[in-house]
């Protein structure tokens, strides 16, 4: 294989448009955060959005930019040594959490899905579900390059990689059913991706989807969800208040900051419904302009994808652009009532600490493949010294 | 084993399709939403993101001649809620009502119960003027839907003094009596109204720029009342009437030259501020509604009206009949005195009801009556305060062959204070007709006049100057210096005027028990300053101290007129000041 050098540079296209959104996203969450009394209290500095969210610009930035300098090929268990890839260990470390979350979790709008980490003035609050998503997705391509020969093997390869999804996705249901429904769907696709049999992955639907089913009829407020959603009449009052501040918003807007409907009226107006807000004030033009932002976003991340040699390269981009696009797709949908109102929120947009520096951290990974990912995979002195003369061809015997 | 690679580029190729199509979809909602949707939601979200905040306007303050305030609007502060955004959250009308009984002491079911039954759904007033440390703990509190409004509190600060006057204005600041009711289109102003973009407490952010308008205060008037008379009135009569004990007493001074009032009182009286506890009979202005049978101080209008149109003349004589005419049914003189052969000066000077029976059969029923008319009795002087009686002169028809000889000395015709002022102005003044008014301008908060009200002087010569001044300057000076009047004499001015004591008729039938005791008069003989009328109603004749027009009435009006004459520098000798409608006029302009 010849080194080739690409025409067009994906990552910084990829690099571009993410700070593009954040930027888009800090702004909108500011004015979004503005609020009638506007008392600047130091003291309660880490529970106002607004100032949060300047401060996490700048980190998550950092954190893109510090995980884009690790070689991604380091998440892959067949290419380092036992013990040597973070991958297992992440992903125990999620399980553990999603255990925690469920004994010590805080209940927040009806939902226990956050672990306060450091109770007190200075605490970060943490969604543990965040984490487990995108460690899923590093968890799929390490297991499917690990197995990528066997994977059509259904009793031995097969069912246990759906088991451990399905025992994750299980945890996550149980308080956070937009969460786990799209790690469901991130898990098939990835399946799929991966080389798993047609039938294979459709062979759990029967068990899946009663399942699912079963989700929804019990928990009341998704139920009541559905029924708003299909009745217009009876609309809920944030999907609303939503469209009310979307459709007055005009071609170019209120204005940027000129927005009423952020004072009180629509709630999560800084977080799963910024994107009303960017409709409201600056109006279709600034809606259009994160769209595209977005479908480039997809575009170019699809062709990392193809640029990349090897597989676990390959998924865990493949996993990261879909999550991050599918995501924002959702949340559009929710925002301008095409879905029912689920909690997810609008990658880089959204107010909200762990999802914006865990994307930022995923993002940082697609750079990196974006980056290396066309180099021959044995360029691997420069991460392991220790071991020099690995190849491509022996990686199965690791 | 398939290409992997191969199967990877068809999915993600797929899922490319799939999202730029859904990407595209989404835009495409976006764009429906706000152009064809934007109509519908701009509506609905219209009474949700904005408050209407109505600004009522300050009602204009009332000003006696000097500029002194009769009646102002004073700011106050009301608490309200708005129902309607109450009833959004359950249990909210109760955390509200019982947050306000603390605040208020207001109890709570009242207050759930003021919301409840609100018909207006955006606004129910809770407790008007709220106290400063009340409006700070409501504000402190900060419950939705709850809110301060400013609002006016009428004052009077004259209170009783003018209060027929001023009259009194309702809860909604609309006038009810008096110059409140006359002038309310002038006095009210226009309300604004402001239009609020609101967060969801309904706390304002910002006003919606060109949508609302700005409160226009009320236009203020300028009285000719001066209250400094007013009150000397209102001592001297009130200090009368309660020494003779009397049901009610009028008083009135009067410019005779423009009309104009200088005073004008009418007990009893009432505090314009507690008007919803003062019975009704006492808010009554009785110098325009209630008419009585004037008696003799009807006589020199008559006795002018013959002088005038010629039937009789000056050194005429007529015979009274020594005390007692048996013709017409019977007519006696008061106090029975028994003239013979009197002048027509002589019959206004001993009031003889004799002579002026025969006066009137001189005249004849159709020159009385036509005179009569002339002097505007039997219609409403126009005096701009509401509630005027016309008082009554019979039309001809219905005269009996009696009534040419009763209606001379003051029986048969009702007629109100207000109109024997304005009659006695037009004697006064030499004879034209003025219009009696209270208001001399309204003016605006700059000070600017923006109507002048003072009716336009000389509308014609209803009797000729040298009769009017002959009844003025002879007759009706020899009734103080000589006869029934002296108690209204003054030792440097000459005071002129007329007595009367009015029989008042129970059931048609005269009660000899029930008077009305008045005098008429003015001061200077030579150029009147001032037309004053005192009319005291059933003095207790059981105290002994008489009941007479000339007993009881006629010092008040010496009381006034020493007052008033020297309040307005005309005391020295008798040379005349400035005209009263120079120094009228002089206080609008600094009035304010």
């Amino acid at each position: 294989m010849s080194i080739k050098e690409p025409t067009i540079r994906y990552d910084r296209i990829i690099e571009t448009v993410v700070l593009l959104l954040m930027a888009t996203g800090t702004v909108f969450v500011f004015s979004a955060g503005a609020t009638v009394n506007g008392d600047y209290d130091l003291s309660q500095f880490y529970n106002m959005t607004t100032l949060k969210q300047l401060i996490f610009f700048p980190l998550a930035v950092l954190v893109m930019y510090g995980v884009s300098a690790i070689d991604y090929r380091r998440f892959s268990v067949t290419q380092r040594p036992p013990g040597y890839s973070p991958t297992p260990y992440l992903s125990v470390i999620a399980l553990l959490l999603l255990v925690a979350v469920l004994i010590w979790g805080v209940e927040r709008n009806y939902s226990k899905r956050w672990l306060d980490l450091a109770p007190g003035s200075v605490y970060i609050s943490f969604q543990p579900s965040e984490l487990a998503k995108w460690v899923m997705i590093l968890f799929l391509a390490a297991y499917l390059e690990r197995y990528s020969s066997t994977i059509g093997q259904f009793g031995t390869r097969f069912v246990p990689v759906c088991l451990i999804a399905g025992f994750v996705v299980g945890l996550i249901v149980i308080e956070d059913f937009g969460t786990a429904a799209f790690i469901a769907m991130i898990t098939f696709i990835m399946l799929l991706l991966g080389g798993a049999k047609l039938w294979h992955l459709f062979s759990p639907l029967p068990v899946v989807l009663p399942a699912f089913a079963w989700a929804i009829l019990s928990s009341p407020t998704r139920i009541n969800r559905i029924k708003s959603f299909l009745d217009p009449s009876g609309m809920q009052y944030q999907a609303r208040q939503s469209l009310i501040a979307i459709s007055t918003g005009g071609m170019l807007g209120k204005g940027l900051g000129r927005g009423v409907i952020k004072y009180g009226h629509l709630p999560e107006d800084t977080t799963d419904f910024i994107f009303s807000i960017i409709a409201e004030e600056m109006g279709i033009a600034a809606c259009v302009f994160v769209i595209l932002l977005f479908i480039i976003f997809a575009i170019a991340g699809v062709m990392v994808v193809f640029r990349c040699r090897d597989r676990f390269g390959r998924l865990v981009a493949a996993g990261i652009v879909m999550a991050i696009t599918i995501q924002a797709a959702v949340n559009i949908g929710v925002v301008t009532v095409v879905l029912p109102t689920k909690g997810i929120p609008l990658p880089f947009i959204s107010a909200g600490g762990t999802s914006m520096l865990l994307t930022a951290a995923a993002v940082g990974i697609l750079l990196n493949i974006a980056r290396h990912g066309s180099e021959p995979a044995f360029n691997l002195k420069n991460t392991i010294p220790v071991i020099t003369n690995i190849s491509q061809d022996n990686h199965e015997s690791h | 084993m398939t290409n992997p690679h191969k199967r990877e580029m068809w999915i993600l190729g797929l899922f490319l399709t799939a999202m730029v199509s859904v990407f595209a979809a989404l835009t495409w909602r976006v764009v429906d939403l706000k152009h064809a949707q934007r109509e519908a939601y701009e509506k609905s979200s219209r009474r949700q993101k904005t408050a209407l905040v109505p600004e009522k306007p300050r009602r204009g303050q009332i000003l006696d001649c000097k500029g002194r305030v009769l009646a102002a609007s004073i700011e106050a502060y009301n608490v309200f809620v708005e129902p309607r955004r109450l009833r959004e959250y359950p249990d909210q009308i109760q955390v509200a009502a019982a947050s306000l009984q603390d605040i208020l002491g207001t109890p709570g079911p009242e207050i759930c119960r003021m919301i409840d039954e609100s018909r207006n759904p955006g606004y129910v007033k809770i407790k008007p003027g709220i106290s400063p440390d009340e409006r700070a703990l409501v504000k402190e509190i900060n419950l939705p839907a709850v809110g301060i409004e400013t609002d006016w509190n009428r004052s009077y600060p004259a209170n009783n003094l003018t209060g027929h006057i001023v009259g009194f204005v309702g809860a909604d600041n609309t006038g009810l009596s008096g110059l409140e009711l006359q002038y309310n289109t002038y006095l009210q102003g226009t309300p604004g109204q402001h239009v609020f973009v609101v967060d969801a407490l309904r706390r304002p952010i910002a006003v919606q720029a060109g949508a609302g308008k700005d409160a226009e205060d009320g236009l203020n008037l300028v009285l000719t009342i001066d209250s400094v008379i007013q009150r000397f009135v209102h001592e001297a009569l009130k200090k009368k009437m309660d020494e003779y004990e009397a049901e009610s007493a009028v008083a009135i001074v009067m410019d005779p030259w423009t009309g104009a009032v200088l005073a004008m009182v009418s007990l009893p009286d009432f505090d314009p501020t507690k008007f919803s506890k003062t019975p009704q009979d006492r808010m009554r202005n009785r110098a325009l509604t209630d008419p009585f049978e004037p008696g003799s101080i009807f006589k020199p209008i008559v006795a002018a009206i013959a002088l005038d149109a010629g039937m009789i003349g000056y050194e005429e004589k007529f015979d009274c009949e020594n005390g007692f005419w048996s013709k017409y049914g019977g007519i006696g003189e008061f106090g029975n005195h028994q003239y013979k052969m009197l002048s027509v000066r002589e019959i206004i000077l001993h009031s003889s009801n004799i002579g002026m029976a025969k006066i009137g059969l001189k005249m004849g029923q159709k020159k009385l009556y036509d005179g009569l008319k002339m002097f505007g009795f039997s219609s409403p002087t126009g005096v701009d305060l509401p509630g005027e009686e016309p008082g009554l002169v019979w039309s001809l028809p219905k005269w009996s062959k009696y009534s040419v000889t009763r209606i001379p000395f003051g029986h048969e015709v009702m007629v109100t204070p207000m109109q024997i002022c304005r009659a006695y102005s037009i004697l006064a003044n030499g004879g034209y007709v003025i219009k009696p008014h209270i208001v001399r301008a309204v003016v605006n908060n700059q000070g600017e006049i923006i109507e002048d009200r003072q009716p336009t002087a000389g509308m014609g010569y209803i009797i000729k100057t040298e009769v009017a001044n002959w009844m003025v300057r002879k007759a009706m000076t020899d009734v103080v210096n000589e006869g029934t009047g002296d108690q209204a004499k003054m030792e440097n001015v000459q005071v002129w005027g007329k007595t009367g004591t009015a029989n008042i008729a129970v059931n048609g039938h005269y009660d000899w028990k029930n008077y009305v005791a008045s005098f008429v008069g003015g001061a200077p003989a030579e150029k009147p300053e001032v037309v004053v009328l005192v009319s005291i109603r059933k003095p207790n004749r059981s105290l002994g101290k008489g009941y007479s027009g000339g007993r009881v009435a006629a010092p008040v009006v010496h009381d006034i007129l020493e007052n008033t004459l020297r309040y307005l520098g005309a005391m020295e000798g008798e040379t005349m000041p400035e005209p009263q409608v120079a120094a009228t006029a002089q206080s609008v302009s600094t009035g304010i």
